[in-house]
């Protein structure tokens, strides 16, 4: 059996060295591994015919692909390089594929350092792949550290003016959380008797009727809070839009599309599958945090200034019904949470390149000062009004299906409740459609000279997205027969 | 099996041939060599789908029965522990049965008119691709809303005509006021599309687990089961308050889409987009779907005794609510957009009072009329670049064939005999009269109706009189008028004509068939008769009121210190709900918004930085930390890590060891 995992990770290292190393030619470099790694993402996609099952709630999920070699043996540790997938992580994989191409083809005439540029973009790609398919504990880490570095450099030396203090503050906070993640994924295997850090072994060890269940609950708090950093949740979540107004563009896709995304995928993999008494005996805790980032996400964003920070703070409210969905602990909001990820990865990465463009454009992100872009740049007008009208949950566009399936996995657990994040939804209707009414429409004011509308690399870098949020959202069911292949169907 | 199965499995032709037409003309429309090719692809395209749909019409009127086409899994859902134990599968699909037929003729019918006075119509604008792709998109949404076979691809649909309103309403997106109607519009439909959304919830909950409903969450939530309604037993017998709420949620959902009462402010704004539109999604077609969809919940889903009196309340209340603030208004398609929610309103009254049939009775001849007086109120606005009725006048000479459309559309509206309004309005009303024995609150809803009869004729021959009485313009910088050309008036002749006589198609024996059920068409009883003849009264009172007043004659005005004028005032200010509307906007969310990112900043932000702060005066080495040279950062990193590695390989495990005794 081909080893394709392992391929898919050997390709991204390749390219990314291969960037390093290649000057001012790192742009085609990039380009050519984007182009492999998505074609290996299709062929993994459709050798994926079916999750292999799994005989009961409780018993060991069964991964795809999966690898697994001895790394370090010692008499009282044992870890693995074990690898495989499922659909849950397969999607994100493709997210991952999708994302990567999109932002070196919009970030095509990046002309400080490329070759570092698109090397960084390319580790972060990488890093994600290798926490989407670990299923051991270090290996796990050091690749979910491993995004931390490239977006500390690239928000650090390719940003805005605050840059310093920003990239710090994304790695100070990212990586205190990290630390109690380990800590307690590591406790979660040396309390529970795991045979080794592999995922099947502590999966066995956590299942076992002897684990105590209040050891779950302070144990899954502590995951919690460490992946729930990365979501992020309130009121863990000021570095974002600090991170966000700083980072370079590229970089901000990245950071929404990609990174957030981790915890997203960290806590169903390494909490809620491991621990599922813990959620379940805290799952008051999470509604509360889900909740409150829902609403504080959305009602902050109606009155922000930058448009980078309004959509920071809107994937605040995203991820926040991201983790309501995960919270109720249902296979329908497993599935409404994984598909919401992949349509907020889509969609952010689309308005964060879309105001990177503004601000290219205009000189200026700032909504009060912009009015009426659009004749002056009706491509980037479209652009913004998809994105608009994709984040605010428009049928046919990408993110409804996924809304839909997390509400309705809401109301089905916590019934009237579901009116809370239902007229959220009016809220975020509301600042979108303010700020195309201030930026897109009226007379044009304050536009300058030498304004112009998207160049042909930003257009086809957001076309590749556009086509996505059109695309999943007419035919949602490509990404939810995927998703369903997955322990997610063992899911109450 | 039908006799025309043949025919209804092409329905999904009818939303095809506008989506070409979006295409063609959304991304090659700025290329043709000239702007109105564009929009004839687009005329066409709507023609052939008008085509289609009076086909099926015809279809549906000889052969009357329910074809479903179920073709397309959108999602696959898994299931879950509480209610949708086994997963549930959501279907695409058509299903065209008598009603879906009437409504495919409405909106074609009426679309194709629009699009063809539009050539005329929308000549001088710019961005006339973009007009024609948004109308074809518009159409395609619609003719998909109509076809829908389940509740949850009509909402798919519902938000996709919303958001082609939103486009249009603000078409002249440069004009501020036309921007920000757009942006209301969509808001205050929005808050009924959620509450609709929850109502969707409500009903797959209930239905999945009770009785007859587990096939109908495998069937993927279908409206029919073959001829049948697919709840057909559950229909009406089903009640619990669960129920009740899922019901109400239907109605706030119409009441967003069809603008009634305390969501109704959006439409008289919307009037900012072209006539064109106002005619076709603001008259016609998008705003009837409100009404269309309760017609489709009470007649597959049911609606309990509860609801059905919040629906004639709301449907009731706001006939005579939109009406009187059209009494004053002097802008000529504000005055028609109320006049469109007061009709809208006669509609939910009858759905409410259990005449579905008789409420579409009314949709059906409201289309027509009522886009005639908007297309007839665009040609005045062609000729003379105004819409205030203060400063027109005279018009009658010069605009022969408007003049004439617009008397009968009003007399129409005003439901004088033997014009359309008439049959379909005393229809709702003796309805509803019907039902006032069993249930004594609908009475004071008929009433608030009847009244209205009266205040519609005044207002909207009012509006006649000022525009084409007189000796000429008030105003005399406007331009000299002159008659529409021929792609305007058409459609005006066509509409007029429909107008007449659209009302009598119930009393056709194989169209009736597209109305099948209670009272359609009306049986004129005595007891008919009696309310015919006041309902009649009221409509001559009206204009005669507004003859008396505004027409030649001119008999009396309301003197400027008459006690009515502090009304007047509330009526203009549109009982200010508008503006408590803007202030809850405004003043309260945004300034919690503010307040919220105060506390962010300041208190959440704060306490990290104070953290921050404490830490680095706290040990020299944190100062040194942040010495801004990148590398340094590398090394702090690299560092960091280096220290997580040795703790988790050697410090880690020990701990664990000595503490846990692993």
């Amino acid at each position: 059996m081909v080893p394709i995992l392992s391929i898919l990770l050997l390709t991204l290292l390749g390219g990314t060295v291969l960037t390093f190393a290649s000057g001012k030619q790192a742009r085609w470099v990039a380009l050519g591994t984007s182009i492999v790694f998505l074609f290996e993402t299709f062929y993994l996609l459709d050798a994926y015919t079916a999750w292999p099952g799994r005989a009961g709630l409780y018993a060991v999920p069964q991964y795809s692909f999966s690898e697994s070699y001895a790394w370090i043996s010692l008499p009282w540790l044992h870890i693995n390089y074990t690898v495989g997938v499922d659909g849950i992580s397969l999607i994100l994989i493709l997210l991952t594929a999708f994302l990567q191409i999109a932002t070196v083809v919009y970030c095509w005439t990046e002309t400080n350092r490329p070759a570092a540029w698109f090397g960084l973009v390319l580790l972060t790609c990488l890093g994600s792949i290798g926490v989407f398919i670990a299923l051991d504990i270090l290996l796990f880490f050091l690749f979910w550290e491993a995004t931390l570095i490239p977006m500390f450099f690239m928000i650090g030396y390719w940003g805005g003016p605050k840059r310093r203090y920003a990239a710090l503050k994304f790695f100070v906070y990212t990586h205190v959380a990290s630390i109690v993640m380990l800590v307690a994924l590591l406790a979660v295997a040396f309390y529970a008797h795991a045979a080794s850090f592999d995922f099947a072994d502590i999966f066995v060890a956590t299942h076992s009727p002897g684990f105590p269940i209040v050891t779950q609950a302070l144990l899954f708090l502590a995951l919690f809070f460490g992946f729930g950093v990365k979501f992020p949740i309130v009121p863990f979540h000021t570095w974002l839009p600090d991170a966000h107004v700083e980072a370079p563009t590229g970089g901000s896709v990245l950071l929404a599309g990609l990174l957030l995304k981790l915890g997203g995928y960290g806590l169903i993999r390494w909490a809620v599958e491991v621990l599922p008494q813990g959620l379940a005996h805290t799952s008051w805790i999470v509604y509360a945090v889900a909740f409150a980032s829902i609403v504080w996400g959305s009602v902050l964003s109606l009155s922000q200034r930058d448009l980078k920070r309004m959509v920071a703070y809107s994937s605040i409210n995203h991820m926040g019904i991201v983790l309501l969905a995960i919270a109720v602990y249902s296979s329908l909001g497993l599935l409404a949470a994984v598909l919401l990820m992949f349509a907020h990865g889509v969609v952010s990465g689309l308005l964060f390149m879309a105001s990177g463009s503004v601000h290219h454009s205009f000189g200026t992100r700032d909504i009060a000062s912009l009015h009426g872009i659009t004749p002056k740049a009706p491509v980037l007008a479209t652009m913004i009004m998809v994105g608009s009208l994709a984040s605010l949950g428009l049928p046919a566009l990408i993110s409804f299906p996924a809304e839909f399936a997390a509400l309705l996995a809401t109301w089905d657990r916590l019934g009237y409740w579901v009116v809370v994040p239902l007229l959220i939804l009016v809220v975020t209707a509301g600042f979108y459609l303010w700020m195309m009414q201030r930026v897109l429409f009226g007379p044009p004011q304050n536009v300058p000279e030498k304004a112009h509308d998207l160049d042909v690399y930003e257009t086809a870098g957001m076309a590749i997205l556009v086509a996505l949020i059109i695309l999943y959202g007419v035919l949602p069911g490509f990404l939810v027969n995927v998703i369903v292949n997955s322990p997610v169907y063992g899911f109450p | 099996m039908g006799a025309f199965d043949t025919l209804f499995q092409w329905a999904f032709l009818v939303p095809l041939f506008p989506l070409v037409g979006f295409v063609i003309v959304g991304f090659f429309g700025d290329r043709m060599k000239k702007a109105e090719y564009g929009g004839w692809v687009a005329v066409v395209l709507s023609g052939l789908a008008m085509f289609v749909g009076i086909l099926i019409a015809i279809g549906e009127a000889l052969s009357p029965g329910t074809y479903t086409d179920a073709s397309y899994t959108w999602l696959n859902l898994p299931g879950t522990q509480s209610v949708f134990s086994n997963g549930f599968s959501l279907v695409m699909g058509t299903l065209v049965d008598p009603i879906s037929a009437l409504m495919l003729v409405v909106v074609n019918v009426v679309g194709f008119l629009v699009m063809l006075y539009s050539i005329a119509y929308m000549h001088h604008d710019q961005g006339l691709p973009r007009y024609y792709a948004e109308l074809s998109l518009f159409l395609v949404a619609m003719n998909g809303l109509v076809l829908s076979d389940n509740l949850l691809e009509f909402f798919l649909f519902w938000e996709l005509v919303g958001v082609c309103s939103y486009f249009l309403i603000g078409f002249y997106y440069e004009k501020p006021s036309a921007a920000s109607a757009a942006k209301e519009a969509f808001l205050v439909t929005r808050v009924g599309d959620v509450l609709f959304l929850l109502g969707i919830f409500l009903y797959f909950a209930t239905y999945a687990t009770s009785g007859g409903g587990a096939g109908w969450a495998a069937s993927g939530f279908k409206f029919t089961n073959g001829n049948t309604p697919f709840l057909g037993s559950l229909v009406g017998s089903a009640s619990s308050p669960t129920l009740t709420i899922a019901g109400l949620m239907m109605l706030a959902g119409a009441a967003g889409k069809s603008a009634q009462f305390p969501l109704d402010v959006w439409l008289p704004d919307a009037m900012e987009g072209p006539t064109t539109v106002s005619a076709l999604i603001h008259a016609a077609t998008m705003v009837a779907a409100g009404v269309y969809l309760l017609v489709v919940v009470s007649l597959f889903l049911g609606f309990t005794a509860d609801d059905r009196l919040a629906i004639v309340a709301v449907g009731g209340f706001t006939t005579i609510w939109a009406a009187s603030m059209a009494l004053v208004n002097t802008d000529i398609k504000r005055v028609v957009a109320y006049s469109t929610i007061s009709q809208l309103g006669y509609m939910v009254l009858a759905v409410g009072a259990g005449f579905a049939m008789v409420g579409l009775y009314h949709l059906f001849t409201h289309a027509f009329f009522k886009a005639l007086l908007f297309l007839a109120a665009g040609s005045v606005i062609h000729a003379v670049g105004t819409q205030d009725l203060l400063k027109m006048g005279g018009l009658r000479k010069s605009m022969r064939v408007t003049w004439i459309a617009f008397f009968v559309g009003a007399m129409s509206l005003s439901g004088i005999p033997p014009f359309a309004g008439f049959w379909s309005k005393d229809d709702v009303l003796a309805s509803v009269y019907s039902q006032v024995g069993a249930h004594p609150l609908y009475w004071p809803f008929l009433l608030c109706a009847f009244a209205t009869v009266f205040l519609t004729a005044y207002y909207i021959f009012r509006a006649w009189f000022l525009a084409f009485d007189g000796d000429g313009s008030r105003d005399a910088s406007l331009p000299h008028a002159h008659e529409a050309p021929w792609a305007m008036r058409l459609p005006l002749i066509v509409l007029s004509g429909l107008a007449l006589v659209a009302g009598l198609f119930a009393f056709v024996p194989s169209f009736a068939n597209l109305l099948p059920g209670a009272g359609v068409p009306p049986t004129y009883g005595t007891t008919d008769l009696m309310l015919s003849a006041t309902s009649v009264g009221l409509g001559f009172g009206g204009l005669g009121l507004a003859y008396l007043m505004w027409g030649n004659g001119r008999v009396f005005t309301l003197p400027a210190d008459s006690p009515l004028q502090p009304f007047r005032t509330v009526l203009l200010r549109r009982y200010y709900v508008k503006d408590a509307y803007d202030w809850f906007g405004l003043k309260a969310v945004y300034g919690l918004s503010r307040a919220a990112d105060f506390v962010d900043q300041y208190v959440i932000d704060g306490t990290v930085r104070g953290i921050e702060r404490a830490f680095s005066q706290l040990s020299d080495a944190g100062r040194r930390l942040q010495t801004g040279v990148v590398s340094d950062y590398a090394a702090y990193v690299v560092s960091g890590l280096v220290g997580l590695l040795v703790f988790l390989l050697w410090i880690a495990p020990w701990l664990v060891r000595s503490v846990g005794g692993g």
